[in-house]
């Protein structure tokens, strides 16, 4: 206590204060009244009967119900039925990610259907909107309790109705759904299946009529696996046909030629059937299995096979070529594969060894193959993996061409139906269309593209190449911008999978995401990247980006404020290690953190970085900046390190002798500087500060005052850490409040007169009244579940919620682990919802301008928490309002409007004006009116709906949005 | 979609307390400094430039546009010089005693000079070497100082002499058409306010500037006394503000408000001449120390500066062109020195600089450059031609598609040692990159693909697979650059990996041995050094604890 004293008796104002119950034992009780004060509102005998189980009040260390993260002092039972009375509600969620499932062209070409984690999506190929999003019910929900893990496994175009796809899940179920209209979402087929690996469809032609037959993948077990086809009928009864079983792992399965051919890979063996004698029903569905090995281990295949028809009109192939993408690079091709093969007579029903034939080997990829496919008329094949290179092999020559430096792992590649265009599926949730003429995108979607836990292993790892824990633990860091509420900004990296990118995680590129269209508007690089150089090294390890840390917008949005930091990996500096210096201490001799601010033009234009502030906390060697701050009143930041200063941050016009810097269209220059630096008092044992190592345990965190007259600092060692006010506008120290945190300082936040102070506990402090309203404890759970505890406060709703992994036997945030979110107000020390997430919550955002707070997950989706009397922006699935591209209904009211404007005044020129006009209007027939959903968003939450113009107003302003003409319509 | 490859980007360093600024660089770039002397070493007395003064007159740009010449006078010598050729057309040498303040009208038709003896003279300048008297008066009777036109009217001009007298002249009438009477010694310089040849300005050794109204009759409408004799007097193109140079100091005096604004005292000695320059957003002064110095003009704060030999005893910036930019810029000294600095922009520089090429190719007779520069031309004209053509197709056409996208940027042609960091071949980039007789070594540069290899985890690889001639370099690029803070942690770091790659092989190598030891001196030093600078530290910070 003395040390304290010492050290606070700086200012006048703290000599004053003398705050003795600074000690932990007077705040005890604090805290002991506000849960007893909760104690009659719940009321229920469970209860009353769990505060007895406290310890003493002089200890501070918590209790552990077995239900829930925190510690509340009710029982989730009663949880539930708080929530279901109160008026927040979670939306459905929103995005996804596509899977690892190649993307469906419609046979028009006008329509791609994407599969996604939890629904199916039809985007226009000539406008990359998106037309229809047809939810999945993919995770069954069984009284509140997730029963399964299913995942979606494939999806096919139906081949004898274009307008509806098969969907296959894990679990067995297989939709049957018409993209057209979302039919058929909600009844799925069921399969007796132990696991769905793989499904395809076909066209099979039986004497009586064509069917779609289902070829579906089953696993056996680890190591054996068997095939079974389906047709409605055998759908419905559940009877398949069994086709052919194998004792390889099996893997994936691909037909041809309308059922004729299967070719099933199954790690470094291909099961190749071809169907023996034609089909006269359903049941006669009969296959020749053979067998062959390869000398790798095969992540993609793709078959092309040429059919003729004879003279009796029977058909039958006459050649079929196989290419095989291997894990270590190699594409292996098989030319004319069915001649290779040994013929066999009559028994079918025994596969033979066709042994090893010799392929064609084609290698150029470092890594794995991720998809390899013929292209229409054969003699190409294209190919992509983990280099983000879309190879173009012209097969008789052997030449190679190249589209280098894509934005991601390649993942999938289709070749339209006409031959004409590829799509691809990136493993950063984006999916492009590339003419094959020039090579260049006519459709871009994209989601968020933040780290996700996969369902399945990616195809990497088949081949061990580096220890990755699969894991999500950081936080993903996102903003939004508070001019442009619909538009989020997220820092990620370039890839998606979180198994993929390992431990250390690099997010150099911010991507700009709006909620309203639910599409990736732009992605710029706010870090430095390797977009354009070898992401390996020449060792096979990957080479590590930038980490964007933080990321803070000045209250009227056209600054943006981002931490990166980068330190060499471990392996780089072994040679460097002198005396008894350590690794890690090494590395962070030689890390680089940058605190760079950023203006923020319009929505097209990157952001223009202004200032770049190399160790703006620094000791000998650069400080990790723990948080960073907007001002809510004016352009001004400020900043906190493991220095100990809080620095304040203003731009100012650039002077040079006096002479206001220009840039180089003469528009004048800003930079942003230091303007004030405050250090702040430590507090707790001086001689803990000796120790090196205690340094490095430190942490803090900074929040604002709603009228940004002042700055609340936390820092310090862990448990010991205090809470200065700084007067933002002097600089002086105001109020010293310690021992509020246990453990690392996670959060502090202001609201109204409370501070929120998040460490391992939860604390609500009123630091006018200096009173501490309530307090709950976490649980203890590992580091990466801490980092991932977030808070996030609204100041519309004057609400705030927080966000915790909830604990669970395994140390890892691997897949399947979940979240819980609690929202709360400053007042009431019972949270006003806990609902539990299925998947991790890697991010919490206030709602800009909205009362709600935006989630996103750790599939890639968004969630919206709302709070009931008000419809948020989010909650309006305006991607569900179906803007059609097939159906210009919109056209149909001005074409009338002109007739009969036309009848009105009849003279013989004027009908000639109207024929041209019907002109015009076929015109407009051919180019359909594209309009962005934001634009309707616009115009509907223009205001809240009590406040909305007159239902009139928005008529014509609609009616104008599609009746405008096209090229008008796009700008 | 796909990214486009860039050059790797140069490392920003931070900048140190004195940047170059973009002032200086502009000034800086006035270079290609040609010397004339004039006969006899006569000191260079006056520049003048019939753009100068005519800046805020839009009527006769037209007429300054063709304009290409400069007077300078010096001794009893008035030299017209080109500003194209930077080389002297004509002299005028009809002067009886020591020539003044020789201008050129705005037109560039006629001068008209001062001489000791008080007469005046106006010269024909246009046609042939010799220049054609067509005017004299001989009505001051002391030394005429300043003779000069005005901004406005072509037949006004004024005069000022040592007989205390300010006159205004009409050029047909033999007398003077006003004559300003007030100043108590010698009348050293003087000027019209732009805009009105109504007005004038006088500055004399009287200590005293004196605005004088043509309308108003009687002595001057407005006087500023200073501390010294007045040498110098600009007006600025707005009329309302006027510079006047007295002693060492130049004041800033508002004429509206009728008060000095500011007093620039950044020169040493006498300040002797000002021009205005960058269309008059800078003011240029030269003085007896020997310095020009630019000032601009909001704050008056020095943006550049350079140092001559000699005392500076005129100087002007003269433009060209149609947007008026600075071109060259033009001192005389008391040494007799006409010095002029030439800054070449845009077109001009390229010409200048193909014919630089062309003349080094022709001297030393290499075929191959000649060639690939005729090729370079050949494919210029090729472009252009083919754009003529499209042209002419496209009359008929409604619309005509370029095969050239203009908005398509050109690709960054990379160079070798980029090509060769794209490639892997990091041992290669790095040998080129630090090896300083290489004719594009920029320390920076070696330090951004240091850094860069850091980044990609390859440091040790480009280190990697030297020999002990081959490292030397390296070891001198660490060594040279070990003292700079911003190139020390990386160069620690390649010193770590040198020395746990070559240590070996340094009882086989003496120079290997040499550079080590060399190296071992400098970290020596340097050490030193920081811990003479933590003593001091602790030194002060004691004082400082003890004055609390």
């Amino acid at each position: 206590m003395g040390h304290k004293m010492d050290a606070n008796g700086e200012t006048a104002a703290l000599k004053k204060r003398k705050r003795e119950p600074k000690d932990v034992a007077p705040l005890t009780p604090k805290r002991q009244r506000s849960k007893s004060q909760s104690k009659p509102k719940n009321g229920t005998p469970k209860d009353a009967t769990e505060p007895k189980d406290k310890p003493t009040p002089a200890s501070t260390a918590p209790v552990q119900p077995a239900a829930g993260d925190l510690v509340p002092t009710e029982s989730s039972a009663l949880l539930e039925a708080r929530e279901s009375s109160s008026t927040w509600k979670v939306s459905n969620p929103m995005g996804g990610r596509m899977l690892d499932i190649d993307p469906i062209f419609s046979p028009d070409e006008r329509h791609l259907v994407i599969t996604y984690n939890t629904s199916i999506q039809v985007y226009g190929t000539n406008d990359s909107l998106l037309v229809r999003r047809i939810p999945l019910p993919v995770t069954r929900w069984e009284s509140g309790k997730e029963s399964t893990t299913a995942y979606i496994v494939a999806s096919a175009l139906s081949k004898t109705a274009p307008e509806y796809v098969w969907v296959a899940c894990s679990d067995g179920r297989v939709w049957h759904i018409n993209w057209t209209t979302g039919e058929g979402a909600e009844t799925p087929h069921t399969i007796e299946a132990k696991k769905i690996l793989d499904m395809t469809v076909e066209a099979v032609e039986f004497s009586k009529s064509t069917q779609d037959v289902l070829f579906v993948l089953q696993k056996l077990t680890k190591a054996s696996g068997q095939i079974v086809a389906y047709n409605s009928e055998a759908l419905s009864t559940k009877n398949g046909k069994l086709v052919h079983t194998y004792h390889e792992s099996p893997q994936m399965l691909r037909t041809a030629a309308g059922g004729r051919l299967i070719v099933a890979a199954a790690r470094e063996t291909v099961q190749i059937g071809l169907r023996t004698k034609k089909a006269r029903s359903f049941n006669d569905l009969e296959f020749r299995f053979h067998s062959f090995g390869v000398a790798d281990l095969i992540t993609s295949l793709d078959i092309r096979a040429l059919t003729r028809r004879n003279k009796d009109g029977s058909v039958e192939i006459e050649s079929a070529n196989l290419a095989l993408g291997c894990s270590h690079g190699a594409i292996f091709e098989y030319t004319d594969i069915l001649s290779k093969l040994p013929k066999v007579g009559a028994t079918p029903a025994t596969p033979s060894k066709a042994g090893y034939i010799h392929p064609r080997k084609h290698h150029w990829h470092r890594r794995a193959v991720h998809s390899v496919k013929y292209s229409e008329d054969g003699n190409y094949l294209v190919s992509g993996g983990a280099e983000t290179v879309l190879v173009l092999w012209q097969l008789d020559t052997g030449h190679r061409d190249f589209l280098p430096h894509l934005s991601a792992t390649i993942e999938n590649i289709v070749v339209s139906p006409r031959g004409s265009s590829y799509a691809l599926h990136l493993d950063d949730n984006s999916a492009m269309i590339l003419s094959t003429a020039e090579m260049k995108p006519t459709m871009y979607v994209s989601g968020i593209q933040s780290l996700v836990l996969g369902d399945r292993h990616s195809k990497e790892f088949l081949v061990r190449r580096e220890k990755s824990s699969g894991e999500i633990s950081t936080p993903l860091v996102a903003a939004s911008n508070p001019t442009n509420p619909a538009q989020i900004f997220l820092c990620v990296g370039s890839g998606q999978q979180a198994a993929t990118v390992g431990d250390e995680v690099s997010t150099p590129l911010l991507q700009v995401f709006d909620t309203a269209s639910f599409q990736g508007v732009s992605k710029h690089a706010i870090a430095r990247t390797n977009a354009t150089e070898a992401n390996i090294t020449t060792q096979g390890v990957p080479i590590i980006e930038p980490r964007v840390t933080k990321l803070a917008f000045s209250h009227d949005g056209k600054w943006l404020a981002s931490v990166d930091e980068w330190e060499p990996p471990e392996s780089d500096v072994v040679p460097f290690l002198t005396g008894s210096k350590t690794v890690e201490e090494a590395c962070r001799e030689r890390r680089e953190i940058y605190l760079k601010f950023w203006e923020v033009g319009s929505e097209d234009t990157p952001p223009q970085l202004v200032s770049r502030i190399t160790e703006a906390h620094h000791t000998d060697k650069p400080e990790t900046i723990f948080d960073v701050a907007s001002d809510p009143t004016s352009s001004r930041f400020a900043s906190i390190g493991n220095d100990g200063v809080v620095r304040f941050w203003t731009s100012k016009l650039r002077k040079r002798d006096g002479l206001a810097a220009t840039g180089p269209e003469g528009q004048q220059l800003r930079a942003w500087t230091c303007s004030r630096a405050v250090a702040l008092p430590v507090c707790g044992q001086d001689d803990a500060l000796e120790d090196s190592t205690n340094e490095d345990s430190r942490s803090g965190a900074i929040a604002f005052s709603e009228d940004g007259s002042v700055l609340f600092a936390a820092y310090g060692a862990p448990s010991e850490a205090a809470v200065v006010a700084i007067d933002t506008e002097t600089g002086t120290l105001r109020d010293i409040v310690s021992g509020m945190f246990r453990g690392e300082v996670r959060a502090i936040k202001s609201l109204g007169s409370c501070l929120l102070m998040l460490s391992d506990d939860l604390t609500v402090y009123d630091i006018v009244a200096d009173e501490l309203l309530y307090s709950f404890s976490l649980k203890e759970t590992s580091e990466a579940a801490k980092r991932l505890t977030q808070l996030a406060v609204n100041y519309t709703s004057r609400t705030f919620a927080l966000v915790a992994p909830i604990p669970t036997n395994d140390q890892r945030l691997r897949r399947g682990a979940k979240s819980e979110l609690l929202v709360f107000s400053v007042e009431d020390g019972e949270p006003q919802m806990v609902h539990t997430f299925p998947q991790l919550i890697t991010s919490v955002l206030p709602a800009a301008g909205s009362s709600g707070f935006v989630l996103v997950d750790s599939a890639a989706q968004i969630w919206s928490v709302t709070e009931g009397a008000e419809q948020g922006p989010l909650l309006q699935p305006l991607v569900d309002t179906n803007m059609d591209g097939d159906v210009p209904e919109a056209e149909a009211a001005p074409m009338d409007l002109a007739v009969v404007e036309d009848e009105g005044d009849a003279s013989d020129a004027e009908m000639q004006d109207a024929d041209r006009e019907d002109e015009d209007m076929e015109d407009l027939d051919i180019h359909p009116a594209v309009v962005a959903p934001q634009r309707l968003a616009e115009i509907f939450n223009a205001a809240p709906a009590f406040a909305m113009p007159p239902i009139e107003d928005i008529f014509y302003q609609v009616a104008g949005l599609f009746s405008a003409k096209p090229l008008q319509a796009q700008n | 979609m796909a990214a486009e490859v860039l050059p790797l980007a140069q490392l920003k360093l931070p900048t140190g307390p004195s940047p170059v600024t973009a002032e200086q660089r502009y000034w800086k770039s006035f270079k290609n400094q040609k010397s004339h002397t004039s006969t006899a070493s006569w000191p260079i007395s006056h520049i003048s430039f019939p753009g100068g003064s005519t800046l805020t007159s839009t009527s006769l740009t037209a007429a300054t546009k063709q304009n290409d010449l400069f007077a300078v006078t010096s001794g009893p010598r008035v030299d017209i010089f080109s500003i194209r050729k930077r080389e002297p057309l004509k002299t005028i040498g009809r002067f009886d005693s020591e020539a003044h303040g020789g201008e050129i009208r705005s037109d560039g038709r006629v001068l008209v000079a001062g001489e000791d003896s008080g007469r005046m003279q106006v010269f024909d300048v246009g046609q042939g070497t010799r220049a054609v008297i067509l005017k004299t008066w001989h009505i001051h009777k002391q030394p005429v100082w300043v003779t000069k036109w005005s901004p406005t009217e072509l037949t006004t001009l004024m005069s000022a002499s040592d007989d205390k007298t300010v006159r205004l002249w009409d050029l047909p009438s033999n007398n003077p058409s006003r004559m300003f009477t007030g100043h108590s010694d010698y009348v050293r310089c003087g000027s019209f306010m732009p805009g009105n040849s109504n007005l004038l300005v006088s500055g004399s050794y009287d200590e005293t500037v004196r605005i004088w109204d043509a309308r108003s009759p009687g002595g001057s409408v407005l006087a500023f006394k200073h501390a010294d004799p007045v040498e110098d007097v600009l007006p600025l193109p707005s009329g309302t503000t006027l510079l006047a140079a007295a002693g060492s100091t130049i004041s800033v005096l508002d004429l509206v408000a009728a008060k000095p604004l500011k007093l620039i005292t950044n020169h040493q000695k006498t300040v002797t001449s000002l021009c205005l320059a960058s269309n008059g957003r800078r003011v240029v002064s030269g003085s007896l120390d020997g310095h020009v110095k630019v000032f601009e003009t909001g704050q008056w704060n020095v943006v550049s500066g350079s140092k001559y030999p000699s005392p500076i005893l005129s100087l002007s910036v003269i433009t060209a062109g149609s947007t008026q930019e600075d071109r060259h810029l033009a001192v005389g000294m008391q040494s007799g020195v006409l010095s002029l600095r030439t800054r070449l922009a845009g077109p001009v520089t390229e010409k200048s600089r193909e014919k630089a090429i062309t003349q080094s190719a022709l001297e030393l007779g290499d075929m191959d450059a000649l060639e690939a520069l005729d090729k370079q031309k050949s494919k210029r004209k090729r472009k252009s031609m083919s754009a003529k053509s499209m042209a002419r197709l496209g009359e008929g056409v409604d619309t005509i598609i370029p095969t050239i996208d203009p908005s398509k940027k050109r690709r960054v042609k990379l160079k070798p040692w980029q090509k060769d960091f794209r490639a892997g071949r990091y041992r290669n980039a790095l040998d080129q990159v630090v090896d300083m007789s290489w004719p594009e070594y920029q320390p920076v540069t070696a330090l951004t693909l240091l850094t860069a290899l850091r980044h990609r985890s390859a440091l040790r690889e480009a280190l990697e697979g030297h020999d002990e001639v081959t490292v030397l370099p390296l070891l001198k690029w660490v060594n040279k650059y070990m003292s700079d803070p911003r190139y020390l942690s990386i160069c620690v770091d390649v010193t770590f990996h040198v020395l746990d790659l070559y240590s070996e092989h340094v009882g086989g190598s003496k120079e290997l041995a040499d550079s080590f030891q060399s190296l071992w001196g400098r970290v020596t030093r340097e050490t030193e050094k920081a811990q003479m600078a933590v003593m001091t530290t602790g030194m002060v910070e004691s004082l400082m604890m003890a004055t609390q």
